[in-house]
């Protein structure tokens, strides 16, 4: 009886598929709200991309990924949500009360949370290419981007899920996700780095990673393949995911321990 | 194959928040088939001992094999064989009956087309088959009951853990929780252990009850023996102050001597076999002693006469309520 991780995995990441899917409300609007990122941001703002600093760059390819981003932040906070509510409906102790393994009842939300940003993703691209966008790189380009955003994603996800299985609640798994948000606005968000006058902002935003990630994706859809300039992106999430993920592989740990 | 069986040894749990002790020093042992119940009041350590031998949390000492299997070392060994329905129901409210139970037959490592088919003979059992394909959010708390029973028998498991399930029900759903767990109990030959609050239930379903109070078990027996040690009737007195009902004692003690009785303040509760028999000589005696009790009443024993002769045994073991 039981399988091995890899079918636990499966069937446990269909499942968190399925219930995402059942209640359309948790992404929705997240989407809906990245969308209108994008189109108010190039509608109102594009006229300053005729600022030198810009270098002739479309702004609708450097707005874009602000609504990447913000778009991904959403989505990997559904995978603390689905935690924290299967913990609340008492399904988290059926499972732990199931052969499955442990790993996989925690991964299920998770990996079912990157399925959800991987698509919104593709969605915001087609509206950008709707709207007009033209990639430096080109369709694979396009796919760096994709792998970018559900990167970002999965260190939020971490985030997300250690708060989930960390405080059971779903107040704090919320306020959780609230607190990076900031961070998508405490950055490059809408100019170049050259163009930020305060001072306190030019600080944040150079501490800040969503500036790299923002610097990568640009770079990749503005500039073309530019080595150092998509890298400190890719670091910046490489240093954020093993960060979070193991907050989460700890609080995880501990909650479905027997303590 | 492995034996059905549940064995707990001197087991404690401490809870380091708030430094509570649940489980006192807990032991018994309940064999293949065996229909066990523990029976207790709320906050009594029901609880926290399911989920200890169900392998939910761990124990602070003691030993605890369950199908043979130790809980510590191969809990998921235990799972394999075991099937739980904690306080709380366990089920996504997103998905349909049918879909939740497919899903556990797929955790237990069931191939597609056998999950279907198990999944549709559960429904049946459990009669949620016209509501199997709702969603199980909108399910009637009697349907939920019967929905996270049928989980919970997916694996075909050789013991059955429920912790109250019938509690907050009513009647009609009762009974047919009752109904299964009998009928799973004496053809399928599982070993069930349930925990309930009410004495009616592990009166009608269980061959052995442990009653268990304050983290203790305090007495263990057949209904029949547990009901034999309480005797069949109570008559219960109430008087006006403390004084009167100390004489009356003293004149029961006196002149009917092996009467088995608990006195707490005013009241004194009579524990007989025939109660309406012995009411009339209780009244000519206490009229003797001119001794008038405000209320006297012949009462079939319930839950709370048990705890309360239980419990006032065990106090004065500590040197509390006095006791004949």
């Amino acid at each position: 009886m039981g399988n091995g991780l890899v079918k636990d995995i499966w069937v446990l990441s269909k499942r968190s598929v399925l219930t995402t899917l059942r209640s359309p409300f948790s992404f929705i609007p997240n989407l809906l709200i990245s969308t209108f990122f994008l189109l108010v941001y190039d509608s109102g703002l594009s006229g300053i991309s005729q600022l030198p600093a810009f270098d002739g760059a479309n702004y609708l390819a450097f707005i874009l990924p602000v609504s990447v981003v913000s778009a991904a932040i959403g989505g990997a906070g559904g995978a603390g949500q689905g935690i924290v509510k299967d913990i609340e409906n008492g399904f988290f102790s059926r499972l732990l009360l199931t052969p499955a393994s442990r790993l996989s009842i925690v991964l299920g939300p998770i990996i079912a949370g990157m399925l959800q940003l991987f698509v919104q993703t593709i969605l915001i691209l087609i509206v950008a290419f709707l709207m007009g966008l033209e990639v430096a790189t080109g369709f694979l380009g396009v796919l760096v981007v994709l792998l970018l955003a559900v990167g970002w994603g999965l260190a939020f996800a971490g985030y997300s899920a250690g708060i989930a299985l960390k405080t059971k609640n779903a107040q704090a798994a919320q306020a959780g996700t609230l607190i990076f948000f900031p961070l998508i606005f405490l950055s490059t968000t809408f100019v170049p780095y050259e163009l930020i006058e305060s001072s306190w902002l030019k600080v944040a935003a150079t501490i800040n990673p969503t500036t790299y990630i923002f610097e990568s994706m640009r770079t990749v859809l503005i500039d073309g393949w530019k080595f150092w300039g998509i890298a400190k992106g890719i670091i910046a999430i490489m240093i954020a995911c093993a960060i979070t993920i193991t907050f989460a592989a700890l609080s995880a740990k501990k909650a479905v321990s027997r303590g | 194959m492995v034996k059905g069986t549940i064995y707990v040894e001197h087991l404690s749990k401490i809870f380091k928040k708030g430094n509570v002790q649940a489980v006192k020093d807990v032991s018994f042992a309940v064999e293949e088939g065996e229909f066990f119940a523990f029976l207790g009041p709320n906050g009594a350590g029901k609880s926290t001992t399911v989920q200890i031998v169900t392998t939910l949390i761990s124990p602070s000492a003691g030993k605890v094999y369950v199908a043979e299997q130790d809980v510590l070392t191969n809990p998921k060994g235990v799972r394999e064989h075991i099937g739980v329905a904690l306080q709380e129901t366990g089920i996504d409210p997103s998905l349909t009956g049918r879909e939740m139970l497919h899903l556990q037959c797929r955790i237990f490592g069931f191939t597609n087309k056998q999950a279907k088919l198990r999944t549709s003979e559960l429904l049946e059992v459990v009669q949620l088959r016209e509501a199997a394909d709702r969603i199980c959010g909108n399910y009637s708390g009697g349907m939920r009951r019967r929905l996270d029973l049928a989980l919970t028998l997916v694996n075909k498991p050789k013991i059955l853990f429920l912790d109250e399930p019938t509690t907050g029900l009513d009647p009609s759903n009762r009974k047919s929780i009752w109904n299964y767990l009998h009928r799973l109990n004496k053809e399928e030959g599982t070993t069930i252990f349930l925990t309930t609050q009410y004495l009616e239930e592990a009166d009608t379903l269980a061959d052995r009850i442990s009653i268990i109070d304050d983290g203790e078990i305090v007495a263990t027996g057949t209904p029949q023996e547990l009901k034999a040690q309480i005797g069949n009737d109570i008559i219960a007195m109430n008087f006006e102050n403390e004084g009167e009902a100390e004489k009356a004692e003293a004149a029961i003690t006196q002149n009917m001597p092996g009467t088995d009785f608990v006195k707490r303040s005013t009241e004194l509760n009579l524990y007989v076999q025939n109660g309406t028999k012995r009411l009339m000589e209780i009244v000519r005696l206490l009229d003797q002693e001119n001794l008038a009790p405000q209320t006297i009443n012949v009462n079939t024993p319930t839950l709370d006469d048990i705890f309360l002769k239980i419990t006032a045994e065990s106090e004065q073991k500590r040197g509390g309520v006095e006791h004949g």
